[in-house]
């Protein structure tokens, strides 16, 4: 499969979709998945299943190694936040979990494994296509297409193959309802997304995201564009998010990672440095660089 | 010893608050050794000068308040600085305290300094210096961020509640056996027992001081380790 083909079908990608992903192909995948889904998985600490796991993962952009020895693992219905310093790895490990970095010439895993839900993502039975169905994207800018409310949301459902108009008007409900929007658009669905606020426009796509009914949410830098009232609604949102999908979250803002995360993951140049409750992060970190990270001082 | 913040202004508002508790402890104990000193003396003068500045350590309180308000508005501190601020702000309500029992302790040496000298006045010495020492090496703990020091207090209280005990029953005997300064025994039982508090709430700045160092919570902890 192409690149071209490989971005467009992010549902939250700016570039239109190739026709070629068919809603056969995503059922075909779900079921394949299911027959080849042959390990437990594994429980949380929490007691809740663990839905991504990282073993030994090393990810390279060429010859250079940008994320060392990741081993993670991932409850799901969690808000997990990853923070750490510019360049520490990251958001390369967020799009890790839906493939996003295949679409970066150079870019891959070099080492170790990437489950989700008993899956090695990088075998051969795994459409990237359907893993970003599953895995969906937020970005820090949001990128609604240049269409009507409505159509940003029945996007990707259309795409999967649903025709029918008022199941498409009801995923379109549903999710701008899921994202917490619909009160504020329901009368103007055939207006242009970027008459939104950019508040608006980040919830927007998040409804867009999770109109494809994915069961992980990755979110990098959601809030950095918006103002303290827009953040709060999208933190509000993602803490009512987590009853449904397992939420990952890339920011630098450690305030709003202890707002709303369960755990909390350190990276310091590309090393997982900790992975703890978030309470326990904030409070009383067990590595002396942790601490020295999110109290503000040279390391 | 931590490295300092990239933020110069959250260094210095961290230094301004941990000087000001000390401040703050440092005066309570003065406040104590001279109402201790006041009664032992019959120096009114002395004992007048003590309740006066009760005040300084009811502003100082005041001032370990705001600082710690500022910083939690200002710099949003975490982990060991979010430990620090909370424990500061907790630490000076017990220095607070324990400069008002001094207070206290000031009044009755005024009061009985009108009286006759009592020769048994003395026995409340060794209870001073055991929970004296308890202060002074809460303080230190404080200061040195020695959380093992501030872990042993809650031991060595127990000694100093023995000796209260022991001190408290024979004044009481005095009382009971018809001696006819039963008001100045009753200022010493008093006296005694805010010494025996004093203890304690040396103890409460130690159990602070072990979260602030430790992130530990040892209170009401029988089993008390870092």
């Amino acid at each position: 499969m192409s690149n071209a083909t490989l971005q467009a079908a992010s549902v939250s990608g700016k570039r239109m979709v190739d026709e070629r992903v068919t809603a056969e192909t995503s059922s075909a995948m779900s079921t394949e998945q299911k027959a080849t889904a042959n390990e437990p998985v594994p429980e949380g600490a929490g007691g809740r299943p663990i839905q991504i796991e990282c073993r030994d993962v090393e990810f390279s952009y060429g010859d250079s190694v940008a994320l060392k020895e990741i081993n993670l693992e991932i409850a799901s219905n969690e808000v997990t936040a990853f923070i750490g310093p510019s360049g520490c790895g990251k958001s390369t490990l967020l799009r890790c979990f839906n493939r996003m970095n295949d679409l970066i010439p150079g870019a891959r895993v070099s080492k170790g494994e990437i489950w989700i839900d008993g899956t090695e993502i990088h075998s051969d039975e795994v459409d990237s296509v359907e893993l970003r169905r599953r895995a969906g994207m937020v970005f820090q800018k949001s990128n609604p297409f240049p269409r009507s409310i409505h159509e940003n949301v029945s996007y990707g459902p259309r795409i999967l193959g649903e025709r029918n108009k008022s199941a498409l008007d009801e995923k379109v409900e549903r999710a701008l309802r899921g994202a917490a929007l619909w009160d504020e658009v329901k009368d103007r669905l055939h207006e242009s997304a970027y008459g939104l606020s950019g508040g608006q426009q980040q919830r927007l796509c998040i409804a867009r995201t999770i109109a494809v009914d994915p069961e992980i949410i990755l979110m990098d830098e959601p809030c950095s564009a918006l103002d303290p009232i827009a953040s709060a609604r999208v933190e509000e949102l993602i803490l009512q998010l987590k009853r449904d999908f397992t939420l990952v979250v890339v920011t630098h803002n450690m305030q709003q990672a202890s707002r709303i995360s369960d755990k909390t993951a350190f990276f310091y140049m590309g090393e997982l440095v900790e992975f703890n409750p978030t309470s326990k992060v904030f409070t009383n970190p067990d590595n002396q660089r942790t601490e020295d990270y999110i109290t503000g001082r040279f390391g | 010893m931590q490295n300092t913040h990239i933020l110069h202004d959250f260094n210095e508002a961290i230094t301004a608050l941990r000087q000001e508790v000390l401040a703050m402890a440092g005066q309570a104990r003065l406040n104590l050794e001279r109402a201790v000193e006041s009664l032992l003396t019959r120096n009114v003068d002395l004992a007048n000068a003590v309740i006066g500045d009760d005040n300084e350590v009811d502003e100082m309180e005041r001032k370990v308040d705001r600082l710690g308000m500022e910083i939690l508005v200002r710099f949003h501190p975490v982990a060991s600085d979010l430990r620090l601020v909370l424990s500061s702000m907790k630490i000076s309500i017990n220095l607070e305290r324990i400069s008002d029992h001094a207070t206290s302790i000031a009044k009755r040496a005024r009061k009985m300094a009108k009286n006759q000298e009592l020769p048994d006045v003395n026995i409340v010495e060794q209870v001073y210096a055991m929970s004296d020492q308890l202060l002074r090496d809460a303080i230190t703990a404080y200061n040195n961020h020695d959380a093992a020091l501030a872990l042993g207090l809650h031991e060595r209280d127990k000694e100093l509640n023995r000796v209260y005990k022991r001190v408290s029953n024979t004044l009481t005997q005095r009382i009971e056996e018809g001696d006819e300064r039963t008001d100045d025994y009753l200022h010493l039982i008093f006296v005694v027992r805010s010494l025996e508090r004093i203890g304690d709430l040396s103890v409460n700045v130690g159990e602070d001081t072990v979260f602030m160092e430790a992130a530990k919570d040892v209170r009401h902890d029988e089993e008390r380790q870092i």
